[in-house]
């Protein structure tokens, strides 16, 4: 496996063609806004080394037998399903931020399987191509961003109404050794710090959309692909002289790009899927299903600090022994914990694929999920409730460190005397930072939309109710013949 | 020296600091005990599993050990502690 050092320095191999606020960035590893995201990335290969956490972060191999990072390995149990689980909280808890490696997981785990039954059903050799792939990943150590959701143009059409054909990801040529594709990939949080990507469909297809239904991978510094950097708010306070305070949380964060592929080429042995339109729908259903368990696990690590920050707020504001501000931190444990209770559920009742791997519990996954849609923004809410107004209008780090105003800012915003001015603002412009700033974007809209917004979860769980077998039982109760 | 070998459970919501209290433990017992962590192959005297919370159901039954402790809090740590010294003890005796 690799060590953070070597993951570090094995990114600054890579030659992006990354653009962010107008301009080429050439050295995305130190870039200030970037670095973050990098580091809460990095922390997956770092815990991984630790013997304190070994046991969550690393796997037996089912290829080699060898131990290798989680992250790369297919589920081979129920077990290896909560341990998933079990290792995104304990990264949410030590980043506070999305450490983005969940989704090449999620799409490998996906593909694996789907690959198979495709080959069973077409006679195509994707799941040798795939495990040839995954191989290469588990030994080399390899970070995979997963790429499924397409920009989708006009909702109400499929990929081949489109006005714009490249609205959706598809294959424009195809060649003897390979195809060409054209289209991008929205809301990506690890690619920038992946060696791989993962490409999916990212809906059902139907006959006509052919050149849609492709999956396939391919280096993230390719030949044809340019990446846009996502703006987050509050994002250039980390540009600024004083940037420790005023960002909430120095050294983690979370980032998202758009991926443009601009006739990128696909080696015939890189392609997972090209075609087979019945097949799409199954890679996207796994993919969603595995990702939204995922969230059942960091979006509560990440809960765990905030409402730690929370409670570090009330100690510090002399408000602690308030009934109803042990109740409020009572309420918004109750929500993070009820978040995992989902995570785990939905892992402990997986089954075994025709492939090996473990898939979850479906319908269990996107109640997890839709959950996960509401209770962070509840958790939230508390959190700003219980941090005060202070949280919001506290001075800059600047004015704290000028001459002229510290000894003000020092003396106005003291909570509890014995207790730093300076730890106060900090553990509020965390919860800032986790609740409205940088890190919101992944605690909050990222809760809602990533894996899927909350109606996607509906139309699956509706799909899994099984209302006419509920309908049967009141009629038996109700003797209703 | 008794040999131990020491299993962290991984560590997904401790409920306390498991590294802090294997640290103690490991200086409270130097003198009687060598502590390392798990390597392939090798048989040892004891083996200590640091859990965080009792929900962690592993044994390792892949680490060959005499005896296993698991532990799940700060006072099963020092109960282990005196386990382990009594253990020592008996190793010196015979």
């Amino acid at each position: 496996m690799m060590t953070k050092d070597q993951y570090i320095d094995s990114l600054r191999k890579l030659n992006l063609n990354l653009w962010m606020f107008g301009k080429k960035v050439e050295n995305p590893v130190d870039d200030p806004v970037i670095r973050p995201s990098l580091n809460s990335f990095a922390a997956t290969y770092e815990l991984a080394e630790d013997p304190q956490y070994e046991d969550l972060m690393t796997a037996t191999s089912h290829i080699s037998g060898k131990k290798v990072n989680r992250f790369t390995h297919m589920h081979q149990s129920t077990d290896d399903l909560i341990k998933k689980v079990k290792m995104q909280r304990l990264l949410g808890q030590k980043t506070a931020a999305c450490f983005q490696r969940c989704v090449g997981m999620d799409a490998m785990n996906a593909v694996f399987s789907a690959t198979y039954e495709t080959d069973e059903a077409c006679g195509t050799k994707y799941h040798e191509n795939f495990v040839k792939f995954l191989t290469r990943v588990q030994e080399e150590d390899l970070a995979v961003d997963g790429a499924m959701t397409d920009v989708k143009g006009d909702r109400s059409k499929s990929p081949s109404q489109q006005a714009d054909p490249d609205l959706f990801l598809h294959v424009v040529e195809r060649t003897a050794d390979g195809v060409y594709v054209t289209g991008a990939k929205a809301h990506q949080t690890g690619f920038i710090n992946s060696h791989e990507v993962l490409v999916m469909p990212t809906i059902s297809m139907r006959e006509g959309d052919e050149d849609y239904a492709i999956s396939f991978a391919v280096p993230t510094d390719s030949d044809g692909i340019t990446l846009i950097y996502g703006r987050q708010s509050c994002d250039t306070r980390k540009t600024e002289e004083y940037n420790d305070i005023d960002v909430g949380n120095k050294v983690y964060g979370g980032h998202e790009v758009l991926v443009i592929f601009d006739r990128v080429f696909v080696p015939n042995d890189r392609i997972f899927l090209n075609g087979e339109v019945k097949f799409a729908g199954m890679i996207v259903e796994r993919f969603a299903g595995y990702h939204r368990q995922s969230y059942g696990g960091c979006k509560v690590g990440v809960g765990d600090v905030l409402i730690g920050a929370t409670a570090l707020a009330g100690d510090m504001a002399g408000s602690a022994k308030a009934s109803h501000v042990k109740d409020k931190l009572i309420e918004m444990t109750h929500l993070n914990e009820t978040l995992y209770c989902c995570g785990i559920a939905c892992s402990s009742q997986g089954s075994k694929t025709k492939a090996g791997n473990y898939l979850i519990d479906l319908l269990l996954a996107n109640v997890c999920k839709q959950n996960v849609t509401r209770f962070p923004y509840e958790i939230a809410r508390l959190a700003q409730d219980l941090a005060g107004g202070a949280m919001v209008t506290l001075p800059s780090e600047a004015d704290f460190r000028t001459p002229e105003l510290h000894d003000y800012i020092d003396k106005y915003f003291k909570g509890v005397a014995s207790v730093p001015t300076e730890d106060r603002m900090r553990v509020l412009r965390l919860i800032e930072n986790m609740t409205m700033g940088t890190a919101a974007v992944g605690y909050l809209p990222e809760s809602m939309h990533g894996a899927g917004s909350p109606q996607a979860q509906r139309i699956m769980i509706a799909r899994q109710s099984n209302l006419e077998m509920k309908k049967e039982l009141a009629k038996k109760i109700a003797r209703i013949d | 020296m008794l040999t131990c070998c020491v299993k962290f459970c991984g560590g997904c919501n401790p409920r306390y600091d498991r590294g802090a209290a294997y640290a103690r433990l490991r200086e409270a017992l130097a003198d009687a005990v060598s502590f390392s962590l798990p390597e392939e192959g090798r048989a040892y005297d004891a083996l200590l599993i640091v859990r965080g919370c009792t929900g962690c159901p592993y044994l390792y039954e892949d680490i060959q050990a005499a005896r296993r402790f698991p532990v799940h809090s700060p006072e099963e740590v020092e109960q282990a502690a005196a386990f382990l010294r009594s253990l020592a003890a008996e190793q010196q005796d015979s």
